[in-house]
């Protein structure tokens, strides 16, 4: 198998009139940690929504490990997938999101079990097993009895990371899995994410934590108002900042970790 | 089987009067409650501990009793207690009086609403309690009060079906009374459906109208 | 007024409560049922839902039950008076509900949505397991002080000939020439009824999980 993890070609997004994306190409490769970097509105959530198809590519298109995500065929042969097939590509991704988006009616372990139970049918007490699995890999079996708003901020997005892995994907998409934390709660979700990056998982990180993405990403890709300005080894972004639009991202959010590193 | 509506509409004059009754109780039923309800609820907000717990049962009686229940008690109980009541006064008060106890909880909610440090300020500023009232409680509480009022409104528009059941000569009596004279009592009950279902629609256009009107005022 | 009397009001209050409860509950499932098609991208479907819950709400209670009563012999069926009573209560709350779980629908995080959608939920399977449940919550304590509302709408289902607490009141009125206490009695009974089901509903609401403030 040759094919990258996520194969994007020349992407555009637009919101109405406003192109949001322009003519983005990227390999995300295989067993890999990808950071996405960027200012403000630059474009990297809606990037990482186009990855699992939860915002519609306007032109362009995203294979995952060789699948074609969302559309099928080119020009005029460009088709939706069927929502049965849109599942089943999709199926090969984790997504964590910001604001955890816990199903507030189930308890922690309710959470990770619920699609295995609902969606692959398994019965309920391999899935609650193999969720709890999951909670233990994250730290929080002691905690699967607890409901999304009895758990702190950094325990909610830990059971978001294990709901996300309970479905065995073999990529997982986070954006900004950290900025809704407060800071004393940041460490234990990086935990989490370093773990899982030295397994193997492929990953593609939207991050403003620069220390996390100097020490585990394998590429950090800057991304300013919608263009894809620069990807390269994390040693290469922050330690040479050619580009003066990065040189001005990196003053404005840099942190200890990349202050060691330049 | 087949349904005959020109026997029902031949009696328009007749279903008219009986939509005049209904709207004319509904209409001076809505105000006498409104203003019932908004005096319960001043007395409970300025009268004190005691005033408020004792006003708070009949309160808590009529909101958790049926309408009909207490029309019936009302209409044939009364007698026996010396209160002999025709048709239509007793049904203006059962729904005055049933109504009020609605307008009393939504007006404490409305007295709620609004902060004590503005009665403060008001009554630093010389304003007598009725002052304070009439220009800051009042109207700070108006865009708050007149969703559920209006709403009200509406739902004690419907109630007034019930005053069929103590004779009361609203639509739904007379409607149905030519229903059965007309063996159409089916096509009968269709009529007074769409027009309930008019006027009620209507009702909350109106309720909707006034409230974007007072919105404009921009209450913050 | 004897206890004797008093006794029939009990045992008749029965009724009162197994209709309310039956009817509460059908129009539960009736309400997620109409929330659905007013949510579906179907024309048919939504205006449907739209008229149902206007015209269920736009006609008095009484005016629905009649016409329930007096249609369906004209149209060949035949029902018990509780099954008249159950149908006409049931369509009636089913909009209301269904009006008060618009609110709960709307509120549903969109994230919450798109989670589901992540781990492989089909619509209809999002739509059950995830957007309901979460609206069930939010909108629970409408669905208490709804079922109080049926509790005393219930009164209205003696005029179709079933004999509950109203019913059963009126009877003994007439025949004891006693409507006074008779008609207080079953007041307080109806009261005393609502006293129990929002204290059991302010119980449950506690002991439902909370929703995050996220
Ligand atoms: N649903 C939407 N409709 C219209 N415009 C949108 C929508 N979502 C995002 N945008 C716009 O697209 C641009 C890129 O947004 P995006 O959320 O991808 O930025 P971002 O890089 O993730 O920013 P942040 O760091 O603040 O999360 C912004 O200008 C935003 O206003
Ligand atoms: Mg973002």
């Amino acid at each position: 198998m040759t094919d990258p993890a996520i194969r994007i070609a020349t992407l555009s997004k637009k919101f109405g009139d406003t192109l949001v994306l322009r003519d983005i190409s990227l390999e995300v490769p295989r067993g890999q940690v990808t950071c996405l970097i960027g200012p403000s509105g630059s474009g990297k959530s809606t990037l990482l929504r186009c990855m699992a198809f939860l915002e519609e590519p306007t032109s362009g298109s995203i294979e995952i490990e060789g699948e074609p995500l969302g559309f099928t065929g080119t020009g005029s042969a460009r088709r939706r997938q069927s929502p049965a097939e849109l599942r089943r590509v999709r199926g090969k991704i984790g997504m964590v999101f910001q604001q955890f988006n816990l199903w507030p009616h189930m308890t922690a372990l309710g959470n990770v079990s619920a699609a295995l139970r609902r969606v692959r049918g398994l019965p309920r007490a391999e899935a609650e097993a193999r969720g709890m699995a999951q909670l233990d890999k994250v730290g929080l079996k002691e905690r699967a009895g607890h409901y999304p708003a009895q758990l702190s901020g950094g325990q909610q997005q830990r059971v978001a990371i294990a709901r996300a892995l309970a479905l065995d994907p073999t990529i997982m998409l986070f954006d900004e899995p950290t900025s809704a934390l407060d800071p004393e709660l940041t460490g234990e979700v990086l935990t989490v994410m370093r773990a899982l990056a030295d397994e193997g998982m492929t990953m593609v990180v939207v991050t403003h934590e620069i220390g996390f993405a100097a020490s585990v990403a394998h590429t950090v890709c800057f991304l300013d108002h919608g263009r894809l300005l620069f990807h390269d080894t994390p040693e290469k972004v922050f330690a040479a900042p050619r580009e003066p639009r990065l040189e001005q991202f990196l003053d404005t959010y840099l942190d200890r970790g990349a202050q060691m590193l330049r | 089987m087949s349904f005959d509506f020109a026997v029902i509409l031949a009696r328009g004059p007749q279903i008219l009067a009986g939509l005049g009754v209904t709207i004319l109780i509904w209409i001076a039923g809505t105000l006498l409650a409104a203003a019932l309800g908004f005096l319960v609820a001043t007395a409970r907000r300025f009268g004190g501990r005691f005033v408020d717990l004792a006003l708070s049962l009949p309160v808590e009686i009529l909101r958790g009793t049926p309408f009909l229940v207490q029309i019936f008690l009302l209409y044939f109980g009364g007698p026996y207690i010396g209160l002999r009541l025709d048709p239509i006064p007793a049904g203006l008060i059962g729904l005055s009086v049933y109504g009020a106890a609605y307008y009393a909880e939504i007006f404490r909610a409305g007295y709620q609403s609004v902060p004590t440090g503005h009665v403060e300020a008001a009554a630093c500023a010389g304003f007598s309690r009725g002052q304070t009232i009439r220009f800051i409680l009042l109207p700070e509480m108006a865009l708050l009060v007149l969703p559920p009022a209006m709403n009200m409104a509406v739902i004690l528009l419907k109630e007034t079906a019930l005053l069929s059941l103590i004779t009361v000569p609203e639509m739904t009596m007379t409607v149905s009374a030519i229903g059965s004279q007309q063996y159409a009592f089916v096509e009968s009950l269709v009529v007074l459906a769409l027009v309930y279902w008019a006027l009620v629609e209507l009702a909350n256009l109106l309720g909707r109208l006034a409230e974007r009107r007072l919105s404009t005022f921009g209450t913050p | 007024m004897t206890w004797t009397l008093f006794e029939l009001l009990l045992q008749a209050s029965l009724m009162t409560i197994l209709v309310s409860a039956v009817s509460i509950l059908a129009g539960l499932a009736i309400a997620i049922v109409l929330s659905a098609m007013r949510m579906s991208g179907n024309a048919a479907l939504k205006g449907f839902a739209v008229v149902f819950i206007s015209f269920f709400r736009g006609v008095p209670l009484l005016v629905q039950l009649l016409l329930i009563f007096n249609l369906l012999p004209s149209l060949g069926i035949t029902l018990p008076s509780l099954a008249t009573a159950l149908i006409g209560l049931s369509l009636c709350t089913a909009a209301y509900q269904a009006e008060n779980l618009r609110g709960g629908f709307e509120g549903v995080a969109p994230g919450l949505i798109e989670s589901a959608e992540m781990a492989g939920f089909t619509r209809a399977q999002s739509f059950f397991w995830i957007r309901t449940p979460i609206a069930l919550r939010m909108t629970f304590p409408a669905l208490v002080n709804e079922a109080i509302l049926i509790l005393k709408a219930s009164s209205l289902v003696s005029v179709v000939g079933l004999i509950e607490l109203t019913k059963m009141a009126q009877n003994l009125a007439a025949s004891t020439y006693q409507p006074l206490p008779i008609f207080a009695s079953a007041g307080l009974i109806y009261l005393a009824i609502n006293v129990v089901v929002a204290f059991l509903g302010r119980r449950a609401e506690r002991a439902l999980p909370g929703l995050p403030s996220a």
